[in-house]
């Protein structure tokens, strides 16, 4: 009896272990495919010859004296990137509440503003806000501009978010809370929020990570200096768009990197939490 | 004495649906009430009807010596509803608990939120109604860790803490595992045994025949018998109580 159990252990822990090996070697070649990856792409920029085929000759004197230059712009990038997640927010959970009203002007409020906004382009409600608004004597600076058109375009894509979390939350919750005498504001603000916020979160996390890369659509106002608007201003200048385009690209690559690591975390943290 | 819960011709319509049909009782102070019947006689839907999560299309209900007419609006008669719910506990087949807050916020949020009652106070009570439940031990746990019966408990202990006048319970036992019902039943039977009035909606025949002081069927959305266990069980009078009956025993409970 007692060597059978131990004989069934020692084979449950050889399919673990297999199962393990399995895990880890395709983590293995995942990793050693994109390092291949980036040793080709890094070739391809390297100036290097094979016979007569020569690769991208890049000026590498002009990266090493912009770096510190566009990489300034970093800071403006997530600064309006935070300022904008934060304003998209707030107008997307109002939305959200709005959509789930009975009183109909708010409802057509929120499905209207949605509507608008999602029917036209990014691009242009970024100029609609920066040089449409000023011949009403309405003048924007650049960050407001931006962070207003970025704040109200993602507010309404994220309301969407925020709907399928609030309805996530089931209708017996809602019922709990009315059967201990909960008025409506209270079971939101007591019972449904504080869930729905749970669902919402890791998707805010994927909009953040867009977000800070459609900040570059900001560029285009000439008055926020965030990555873009430096990589384009010392490319022309100089005409070396090509190294100063691929030096923005890559911060804005390990900063989504960086980024989506952060949310990994973040998504594993909540799904270990109390729910 | 005055009956604690009173439901007057109650109408009550799903779309054109009849599944209340005129329907009256009386539930005196401290009476332990069984509501037995089909799946779909309305069993459930008069049991919401009473603190309002559903509805009625007519009639009256009246709770403490409050009535609510269902032909009434406005701010009054949202107001009448609201000292219902605070005079009704109300027990879930789901449970229903707060996914969100510990065993002892679930407890306090009623109290604290609605009745604006003192936190400690709140948790002093809490605290003496989970003890009694036997879930004091799970006092700091979240529900998710908890087993069905013990959620039912705390879930128990949760409307027990807004002090009500009277216990709603639907279907407490129906989504628990076969091994897990006595842990509430014994519970319910205790809340009995303190004096609570209460009004279940059950499957549990047992329970009904041993707790119960009446036992009600339901069939069609009317009440088709009202007898005490003893005589209900032994000389079921509608051929539909028969049926049912002997359905629940051949089903083995």
């Amino acid at each position: 009896m007692d060597t059978a159990n131990s004989s069934g252990q020692s084979q449950a822990d050889l399919l673990v272990a297999v199962q393990k090996r399995k895990q880890a070697n395709f983590r293995m070649g995942v990793g050693a495919t994109w390092g291949i990856l980036l040793l080709i792409l890094i070739f391809l920029f390297s100036g290097k010859s094979i016979g007569s085929y020569q690769t991208i000759q890049l000026n590498t004197e002009f990266m090493r004296n912009n770096l510190a230059f566009i990489g300034g712009g970093l800071g403006q990038t997530l600064f309006v990137s935070i300022l904008s997640i934060l304003l998209a927010m707030l107008l997307a959970l109002l939305t959200a509440l709005g959509r789930l009203s009975t009183f109909p002007p708010i409802f057509a409020l929120s499905t209207f503003y949605v509507s608008l906004i999602r029917g036209t382009p990014l691009y242009l409600q970024i100029f609609f806000f920066f040089l449409a608004l000023p011949q009403l004597g309405i003048i924007l600076s650049g960050v407001l501009a931006g962070v207003l058109a970025l704040g109200l375009n993602y507010g309404a894509y994220m309301s969407e978010t925020f709907r399928a979390a609030l309805s996530s939350v089931g209708k017996g919750q809602r019922e709990a809370a009315t059967a201990l005498g909960m008025t409506p504001l209270q079971t939101m603000r007591r019972v449904i929020l504080p869930q729905a916020l749970r669902f919402a979160i890791p998707p805010m996390g994927n909009d953040f990570i867009s977000m800070t890369k459609d900040s570059a659509l900001v560029s285009a106002t000439g008055f926020v200096h965030e990555l873009m608007w430096r990589a384009q201003k010392v490319g022309r200048a100089q005409f070396n768009n090509l190294e100063a385009l691929l030096m923005a690209a890559m911060f804005y690559w390990v900063m989504t990197l960086l980024l989506t690591f952060l949310q990994s975390r973040l998504e594993a943290y909540l799904a270990k939490g109390d729910r | 004495m005055a009956p604690i819960v009173r439901i007057s011709n109650l109408d009550k319509y799903f779309g054109r649906l009849h599944v209340l049909k005129n329907v009256s009782l009386e539930v005196q102070p401290r009476e332990v009430i069984c509501l037995i019947g089909r799946s779909g006689s309305g069993k459930s839907t008069l049991l919401r009807c009473i603190n309002f999560l559903e509805e009625p299309s007519g009639g009256s209900i009246e709770v403490d010596g409050l009535t609510v007419h269902s032909h009434e609006r406005g701010n009054e008669h949202r107001q009448r509803i609201h000292e219902v719910r605070l005079k009704t506990g109300m027990v879930f087949q789901e449970f229903n608990l707060f996914p969100h807050m510990s065993v002892l916020q679930n407890v306090i949020e009623g109290p604290v939120t609605v009745k604006g009652m003192e936190r400690s106070e709140a948790i002093a009570l809490g605290e003496k109604n989970l003890d009694s439940v036997g879930m004091l031990f799970k006092r700091d746990e979240y529900p998710l860790r908890l087993s069905g019966g013990q959620k039912q408990r705390v879930a128990i202990a949760r409307a027990l803490t807004m002090q009500p006048r009277v216990m709603l319970f639907d279907e407490p036992t129906s989504a628990l595992d076969p091994e897990l019902i006595g842990e509430v039943l014994n519970v319910m039977k205790k809340v009995a045994k303190d004096g609570m009035t209460m009004i279940v909606v059950t499957h549990e025949m047992g329970f009904a025949r041993e707790v119960a002081d009446r036992v009600l069927v339901m069939a069609e959305g009317e009440i088709i018998e009202d007898a005490n266990p003893t005589a209900l069980f032994s000389a079921p009078k509608d051929p539909r109580t028969q049926a049912l009956i002997e359905r629940y025993r051949t089903g083995g409970r």
